[in-house]
């Protein structure tokens, strides 16, 4: 590594200008390893987005692009897709890219220690066509198959086998989990996890630099009060969340503004569906589907927006927000607030006066505790008794796994930016590969029937049309309350340009620090 | 002399089990470590495989033998966070911990004793007064609060403008967060080697000595005026010894008894109570990083912080009274 790094620190003394722009951000948590299989989570996979690359990856507006590969087409009969790679591309150590490299990724990425080997749950093969192509078999017509591997990162075979890391190692350390050798913009120059890790620019990098930055540190930062004072202070260029409740001060305060967006999560409820009773042994109100429509009138969105996320929150609804493919244009309109609705709803199920538990995390989405308290004061409203039992992430999924809910807080971002991912997940009945996040037990075999059918269409309004019919079940049957996308707000000194992404991933390469930093 | 001994140091062994049993049954509660290590398209296979692995499926005596075991033998587990070795991460950590230790308890020190000798001899003076009253502050608020203040108030900033001028003066300029350049010895990193590293410690070391530095005074002022009112000082007095002999000869000797053994047990206490002012400061000690273990569920980080903190206040104590014994013979079990 050493050896690289005095090389690249010759390169840069000499190829850049004498100007040198170091950017600084933070986030709340570290990315616990460097390895791109080991750990499917956005800290992890967003920050080794500027350091791997895939055969493709997401553009400033999420639209899938050419990264090592050049094009690529669907083989016939949907057998799989055809990637061409690009020529002349090396690794951060100066090895060169080929086919063979694509073959060792998706051996490592796809074995069993790997976090991300469901993204290859649908390949039955790869083959090395030659140098410079890859065939990706499929056991079934995989339309969106590109768009879904946009995260999985290519490693190069002779590096890790040299390194004894041919394989992603979760419970212990090896040589990736500290080591980056990728062919992307950036690379490590050196981490210390948990403290500090900086990138420099890669000087070999096949793609155009559009950054102007020759150093970047990121430190993760945990108290909101520090990361906030540390952006005004001037310590640091760019923190990532800035809590709901200070960002009008920072927008307010000199030399730093608020970039804010809309996130790709959306936050909804879900319900016990197929429990016989509730927590406290009166029958299962939840299973009466006017109850979970009422739910959906009794819940005020817009002023929880208004009073808990800043107005920076757009309302949801469906399972995904209109970013994402395969949106569905027919099912765009929230349930209206109408409590006057949702009482004679109430009324007309019985349920008037009912018990329950509402389960909420109080550290997994932002301000998800004091979502929860005001609508346990908008379902007493409409004459549904909610007791909240919030309480921190790491208690939360053992319980809802344990069945032990009501009804219960749940946020859904789709890895595949696609609408057919949490119908994979949330909807389907449960079982050991789909519907493993359906905690209520949702079982409705129409969707059932029509999950496979949408993940094999290839003719894109067939697909949609699927889609738009899912998507009506589902609020028709108020399978889960959507309220709203989650917002995403980045503090960043004046002066610094950048992109902010619906993933909230940070891209390093759209960075440019302005002159007066 | 030597069964005292013995029986104290068993006593001190049985005392960490018990922590360590005690520690174990809280993991219970803090949650499921499996849902934070694996992603959102994690199977049910997935789930039964890592809990397999961890051994998180052995009965709960079990895990904790396993743990004490191995423990004995120096091995402290792998991190389910970082995937390292426990052992290497605390020593890692320890210095950073053990420096701001080492400084806020020495700034407490020196200021303690020094105003409150003041504000004994001077019981009267309105700025004994005024220092008392501003004492109160550091009693009672909040270690948290006191960070985010002196953050705010010299690290961000406040601009003030001098009256009749348009010259305007901010009071920030000083690190928000971390350590700042620290230097690698190897064994040990240091924040002392660099101009960086040392203003980086100043405001997280007045925000965890705060506490102990008014505690402190207050015991020095108690005592020196105890020792004001006592026979030998008035026949030094009468003697015609001035009072600067009188206050720092004989007066501070005797004072000193008493805060040296408080001294000595509360420096148990400013490492552990180092975890709120390092979460404030961002400070990369063991505090910290037991305050990510919590919320990851990182059980072996978890248990080789409580262990090591209970080490050293059950240390910290086994000394005290072995020192006790010494000084004092009526204490010696006859």
């Amino acid at each position: 590594m050493n050896r690289y790094l005095v090389a690249s620190a010759l390169a840069l003394a000499t190829a850049l200008p004498a100007q040198s722009e170091t950017f600084r951000w933070a986030a709340t948590t570290d990315p616990q390893t460097m390895d791109p299989h080991a750990v499917s989570s956005a800290p992890v996979l967003g920050f080794l987005n500027n350091v791997y690359e895939g055969l493709v990856r997401r553009g400033r507006d999420m639209s899938i692009e050419g990264a090592l590969a050049e094009s690529w087409e669907p083989l016939p009969d949907g057998a799989g897709w055809r990637f061409n790679l690009r020529e002349g591309v090396t690794f951060h150590g100066g090895e060169a890219f080929s086919a063979e490299d694509v073959l060792f990724s998706y051996e490592r990425a796809s074995s069993e220690d790997s976090d991300v080997s469901s993204w290859f749950a649908p390949v039955s093969d790869v083959v090395v066509v030659d140098e410079f192509t890859v065939d990706i078999l499929t056991s079934s017509p995989q339309p969106i198959f590109p768009d879904s591997i946009a995260n999985w990162m290519i490693m190069d075979s002779g590096w890790a086998a040299e390194n004894g890391a041919d394989r992603p190692a979760r419970d212990a350390e090896n040589f990736a989990t500290r080591n980056v050798n990728g062919t992307g913009a950036f690379m490590v120059q050196s981490r210390q996890p948990d403290l500090e890790t900086v990138l420099v620019p890669f000087d070999g990098w096949w793609g155009e630099v559009e950054h102007n930055v020759t150093e970047a540190i990121f430190t993760p930062i945990q108290n909101s009060a520090t990361a906030v004072a540390a952006l005004l202070s001037g310590d640091i260029d760019l923190i990532d969340p800035v809590p709901v409740q200070d960002a009008a001060r920072v927008n307010d305060a000199d030399g730093v503004y608020v970039l804010d967006g809309i996130e790709a999560r959306v936050i909804m409820l879900g319900y016990a569906h197929d429990h016989e009773t509730l927590l406290n042994g009166d029958p299962n109100i939840f299973a009466d589907v006017r109850v979970r429509q009422a739910v959906g009138h009794a819940v005020n969105v817009p002023a929880i927006l208004q009073a808990i996320m800043g107005g920076v929150a757009e309302e949801a609804s469906q399972l995904v927000s209109p970013a994402m493919r395969g949106y569905s244009e027919a099912a765009s309109e929230r349930p209206a607030y109408d409590p006057d609705l949702a009482r004679s709803l109430i009324a007309e199920a019985g349920a008037d006066g009912a018990n329950f538990t509402l389960s909420c995390p109080n550290d997994r989405y932002l301000n998800d505790e004091a979502v929860c308290q005001a609508i346990v004061a908008m379902l007493a409203q409409v004459g549904l008794n909610a007791t909240l039992d919030a309480m921190p992430v790491s208690n939360y999924w053992p319980e809802l796994r344990e069945d032990n809910f009501d009804m219960y807080l749940l946020g859904w971002s789709p890895g595949t930016f696609d609408a057919e991912h949490p119908i994979r997940f949330l909807v389907h009945t449960n079982g050991e590969r789909l519907g493993t996040w359906n905690f209520g037990g949702y079982s409705n075999p129409r969707i059932d029937e029509l999950l496979p059918l949408i993940q094999s269409e290839i003719d894109d309004s067939a697909r949609q049309a699927m889609l738009d019919e899912a998507a009506q079940i589902i609020q028709d049957d108020a399978v889960y309350n959507t309220m709203y996308v989650q917002p995403l707000l980045w503090g960043v000194r004046d002066g610094i340009e950048l992109t902010q992404r619906p993933d909230n991933f940070f891209i390093l390469r759209w960075v440019t620090v302005g002159a007066e930093n | 002399m030597l069964s005292f001994i013995l029986r104290r140091v068993f006593q001190s062994v049985l005392v960490l089990l018990v922590v360590g049993l005690v520690a174990f049954a809280m993991f219970r509660f803090v949650g499921d470590p499996i849902d934070t290590m694996l992603g959102q398209e994690r199977t049910l296979q997935d789930i039964e495989r890592l809990r397999e692995q961890l051994g998180l499926n052995k009965p709960f005596f079990l895990q904790y033998w396993d743990f004490l075991v191995r423990a004995v033998q120096g091995d402290l587990g792998i991190s389910y966070r970082q995937g390292r070795p426990v052992a290497e991460i605390i020593v890692e950590r320890l210095p950073a911990t053990l420096e701001l230790a080492l400084v806020s308890g020495a700034l407490a020190l020196f200021f303690g004793i020094v105003l409150g000798i003041f504000t004994a001899i001077r019981r009267d003076g309105i700025t004994a007064n005024f220092v008392m009253s501003v004492s109160l502050i550091g009693v009672s608020l909040p270690t948290f609060l006191i960070g985010v203040l002196l953050i705010y108030g010299f690290g961000v900033g406040i601009d003030i403008r001098i009256p009749f001028t348009d010259t305007v003066i901010n009071t920030g300029g000083m690190p928000t967060f971390g350590r700042g350049d620290t230097v690698d010895l190897g064994w040990w990193t240091t924040g002392f080697a660099t101009w960086d590293g040392v203003q980086s410690i100043i405001l997280p070391a007045i925000t965890l000595g705060l506490y102990q530095m008014t505690l402190i005074m207050r015991l020095v002022r108690a005592e020196m005026l105890e020792v004001l009112r006592a026979d030998y000082i008035r026949f030094a007095r009468a003697r015609g010894l001035g009072d600067r002999a009188i206050n720092f000869r004989h007066a501070l000797k005797n004072t000193m008894v008493p805060v040296i053994t408080v001294t000595g047990l509360q420096l148990g206490s400013i490492i552990a109570f180092a975890i709120i002012t390092e979460t404030v400061f961002q400070w990369p000690g063991v505090g910290l990083l037991f305050i990510n273990a919590i919320q990851f569920v990182d059980i072996p980080v978890m248990a080789a912080y409580l262990m090591l903190i209970s080490v050293m206040f059950v240390a910290i104590n086994l000394i005290v009274d072995l020192l006790y014994v010494l000084i004092d013979p009526r204490l010696r079990v006859s």
